[in-house]
């Protein structure tokens, strides 16, 4: 089917879109073939299913698996327009889609063209499935122990339990966490003994050493095969996205012709469908920790201050009142606005100067030197110190705080003695 | 004034972990001995919390073990492909020391197979002599006793006579089948520049050989340095040593394809670095940049049409649509929350510095004061947004999610950050240091963990300690409990002692 060309001017230009678009779909984890796109903008329904599950596969925030092919297409419906409604997507229309796959292209469309334009949707998707060429250590702690999705059905507890099961529980994730120290000194020695003995290898000066999955390749070479076929398709995708950004431009206007051919929606009644959002990451629990927390500080902060407040005026009266005094004061008002300043920036700001999310390569040298891009160990190694004992400080409080709880419940009980384990 | 007589000695608390009694198992828990009138009682008293409490102490402590579960399976997948490597294995395929594909008569003349060029004959003069510098540092280590000169690669019989380490005979199958495979025309091979390559590497293992099979007991045989290899070529992939990396980790070289692909792919730190290889033949340097540093430097420069149009299209899509304004999305609703946990952790700590400090001066004092005041305002602040926050949550009722949701993001990371896209690098110079560095991050995780635990915790069971009746064993249970798992991290537990009067 021809398209009807919108701007018949557009004589350099015709070359250029599905140019464009062919690009947008290689550099796409199985993307559509560029026929979708073109039916989908005349809201062809064979172009649904497609699309669905493109979105999905975007959307989804797990990499792609055996298990999410296997989700049948009522559900990923299902969860794309959830997803969507959780980031704020603004159209209904696509919230009042069957499910099934039978119409709605073109809605499906504009969701992606939505997508695309918030953020670099085809770089992401590629990190993620990025092939790791070295050993690979990740600096910042996002996924340090990252807990899974909620727990398997059988494992959920069924009615009261024990507080002392509960006891033993600690007790083996204290064994757990043990059990991962010791595991994880060994595979440092294991790594660093391979860094160390395949110095001088590498074709790439900077590197020096084999990494494990590079010797690893040499010791077993169906799987080095299988590792160079990744990375050249995982280039051919770099390369799409490549030419997908040059000829971006151009898909914009497209897609702005795109969205005049949709009617414009009225603005929605009072009641909108609501969504089970997709991910319920912070459920009310986490908050109310939070807000708990904070509402003690407050009532401590209440406190200190009206009794220091109430001791400075004394004082203060007593002192006589000068130029210098109010300069004084003055200078020291600026002062704590400054550094109150500072820390409120702390939390605002995502990230300062924080090394960068992601994982870093490891690379052995015995004489540490590092390019001005690179991170030496000693360096986060010193930062990884300081954070240690910010969080020990912050759990010992937490823990004395308890006991001071406990101790005022148990002191109100005479005939009983509460003997503290050593060390406290 | 009540007599007091303590009988017996109350049991030292449990040391290590903490109290193993699983549900149901009847025993005396550690440190509580209740004396009533000289008979000594076991406390057997379950404290049963209620079921919304358990299911979500129980969930939250499944999602911890969980989680390092899955960290372990990790480490030791990693573990054993490392075990793996560091055992004897066989390099098929490409490898440095690679015996020439024809037989030769002498193998001292260079090899008219190939011309190598002039630059190629320095590197391999450089890397002659940092080979013969190796085997005399070597030499020097090795005991004199054992020291033997032996071109030992000649006869194999020899080479696998008892006593030396030399591997297993699976070896030189393996290494027929490695000439072999040489021949078949894969992707690593280089074959022009074998012949030239082959001479000095060669010279290695046979070193190798003296000195291991030196343990043994073997009749010295005169011999000079090096240059004493009187071989025939096709001994020489006889050699029955196994490979190891500690020996020969260093000969390795990657396929030529790979490195192909690899450059083009990524350059972890040069941004437009220019291949230098020791072999002539692979080809002219590349110069470009590769394929990830592109997609950085245009990620950098994003054109002004691209963005611009990108920023009309969302406008005039917002302006199409039905939809309300734009309410807060969960996304963002998470990075809010995370955002005010970070601002919560760090008032605190600041508190506390005020609070602890003491001042010294009337200025101090004020500055003090006003330190505090500020903070007071901001956690009022923070408090505030925190009720709009939730308010904006309890609309939506959350649901269990069938494929799963990503990781919870730590506190202590700062998170957001706009990723680089190609790795960079981490350079550590010992052992020692990387051990440091993985260990350190590690505690810092579980520590995260073990807080966010402790407010769990103290959610849960502080407001059925004040609740709870104050009567009965099961309520010592109970106390006993949450001290263990609040106040010492479930490591240790304390000891009850009741005192009765003697009857």
């Amino acid at each position: 089917m021809r398209r009807r060309r919108v701007d018949p001017a557009a004589g350099a230009r015709a070359g250029a879109l599905p140019e464009a678009i062919a690009a947008l779909s290689r550099s796409l984890p199985s993307g559509p073939s560029p026929e979708i796109f073109r039916r989908a903008k005349f809201d062809r329904p064979e172009a649904t299913s497609a699309l669905w599950q493109l979105l999905f596969r975007v959307l989804s925030p797990l990499p792609a698996g055996n298990a999410l092919a296997s989700i049948a297409l009522e559900v990923q419906a299902r969860l794309v327009k959830s997803a969507l409604c959780s980031q704020g997507y603004p159209r209904l229309a696509l919230a009042q889609l069957p499910e099934d796959g039978s119409k709605g292209s073109r809605e499906l469309l504009l969701a992606l063209s939505w997508l695309l334009a918030r953020g670099p949707v085809p770089e992401q998707m590629l990190a993620q499935t990025r092939v790791p060429l070295g050993d690979e250590m990740t600096v910042c702690q996002c996924e340090a122990l990252a807990s899974l999705g909620p727990p398997a059905p059988h494992m959920e507890a069924e009615g009261p339990v024990d507080v002392r099961h509960v006891q033993w529980l600690m007790g083996k994730l204290r064994f757990r966490w043990r059990q991962l120290v010791s595991s994880q000194q060994e595979q440092c020695a294991l790594l660093s003994k391979i860094h160390l003995y395949t110095r001088g290898c590498h074709s790439d000066q900077n590197l020096g050493h084999l990494s494990v999955t590079e010797a690893e390749m040499l010791r077993d070479p169906e799987g080095g095969q299988k590792l160079l076929r990744t990375l050249e398709h995982e280039s051919r995708r770099l390369e799409a996205v490549l030419a997908w950004r040059r000829a971006e431009p151009v898909f914009w206007q497209w897609m702005d012709t795109v969205l005049g051919t949709c009617a414009p929606e009225a603005p929605a009644a009072a009641s909108q469908p609501t969504f089970l959002p997709w991910v319920p990451e912070c459920g009310d629990g986490e908050l109310e920790l939070v807000v708990r927390e904070l509402q003690t500080l407050e009532e401590e902060l209440r406190e200190a201050v009206e009794r220091r407040r109430v001791a400075w005026e004394a004082k203060a009266r007593g002192c006589g009142r000068g130029p210098e005094w109010s300069a004084a004061r003055r200078a020291s008002r600026e002062t704590v606005e400054k550094e109150l300043g500072a820390l409120q920036r702390c939390w605002e700001q995502d990230s300062g100067p924080a090394p960068a999310h992601g994982p870093h390569r490891l690379v052995r040298r015995e004489d540490g030197a590092a390019g001005d891009r690179d991170l030496r160990a000693a360096e986060l190694i010193r930062t990884l110190r300081s954070q240690e004992a910010c969080l020990e400080a912050v759990l010992r409080q937490l823990q004395g705080q308890c006991w001071q709880e406990l101790a005022g419940l148990a002191g109100a009980l005479p005939g009983l003695i509460w003997i503290p384990p050593p060390g406290r | 004034m009540r007599e007091r007589k303590l009988r017996g000695r109350p049991r030292s608390s449990g040391s290590g972990l903490g109290s193993p009694a699983g549900k149901g198992r009847p025993s005396r828990p550690e440190g509580a001995w209740l004396f009533r009138g000289g008979k000594l009682q076991g406390d057997t008293a379950a404290f049963m919390l209620p079921a919304d409490c358990s299911r979500r102490l129980v969930a939250e402590l499944q999602g911890a073990l969980d989680a390092c579960a899955h960290r372990q399976l990790q480490l030791e997948q990693s573990l054993r492909v490392c075990r793996r490597l560091l055992q004897a294995w066989e390099p098929t395929g490409t490898w440095a020391w690679e015996p020439p594909p024809e037989p030769e008569t002498n193998e001292e003349d260079p090899l008219p197979a190939c011309t190598p060029s002039p630059q190629d004959l320095k590197e391999l003069e450089f890397l002659t002599q940092a080979l013969e510098k190796a085997v005399r540092v070597r030499r020097g280590i090795t005991k004199a006793g054992e020291r033997n000169k032996a071109p030992s690669l000649k006869p194999r019989s020899i080479v696998t006579s008892p006593g030396t380490t030399a591997s297993t005979p699976p070896q030189s199958p393996g290494q027929a089948g490695g000439h072999a495979s040489d021949r078949r025309p894969t992707k690593g091979l280089r074959q022009t520049t074998v012949p030239a390559k082959g001479r000095p590497e060669r010279r290695l293992p046979s070193v190798r050989d003296r000195t291991r099979a030196g343990i043994g007991a073997r009749a010295p045989r005169p011999g000079a340095g090096l240059r004493n290899q009187h071989m025939a070529p096709s001994a020489a992939p006889q050699a029955p040593e196994a490979f190891t990396l500690k020996e020969k980790g260093h000969l390795l070289r990657l396929p030529a394809a790979f490195r192909k692909a690899a450059s083009q792919n990524s350059r972890p730190s040069s941004p437009a670095g220019i291949t230098v290889s020791l072999c002539g033949s692979w080809g002219a340097p590349r110069v470009h940049p590769s394929l990830w540093a592109q997609l950085s430097s245009m990620q950098t420069s994003d054109s002004m049409d691209a963005a611009a149009a990108k920023t009309q299209f969302l406008r005039n899509i917002q302006t199409a649509s039905g939809g309300s304004q734009p309410r807060l999305s969960a996304a963002e609703v998470e990075a809010e929350a995370r955002r005010l946990r970070k601002a919560c952790s760090l008032l605190r700590l600041r508190v506390r510095e005020e609070l602890s400090a003491a001042p010294m001066d009337w200025m101090q004092e004020y500055r003090c004061l006003l330190m505090l005041e500020g903070l007071q305002a901001m956690v009022g602040q923070c408090l505030q947004r925190l009720q709009e926050l939730r308010a904006a949550v309890a609309e939506r009722p959350p649901l269990p999610c069938p494929v799963g949701r990503p990781p919870r993001a730590s506190p202590s990371c700062g998170g957001g950050a706009e990723p680089t896209w190609s790795p960079q690098l981490l350079v550590y110079s010992s052992t020692q240091e990387l051990q440091t560095l993985a260990a350190l991050k590690l505690r810092v995780a579980v520590l995260d963990q073990q807080i966010h635990l402790e407010k769990v915790l103290m959610a849960e069971l502080l407001p059925l300690v004040s609740a709870a009746q104050p009567e009965g064993p099961s309520w010592l249970t109970l106390c006993r409990a949450a001290h263990s798992l609040l106040c010492e991290g479930g490591a240790r537990v304390l000891t009850i002692l009741r005192d009765e009067p003697v009857d």
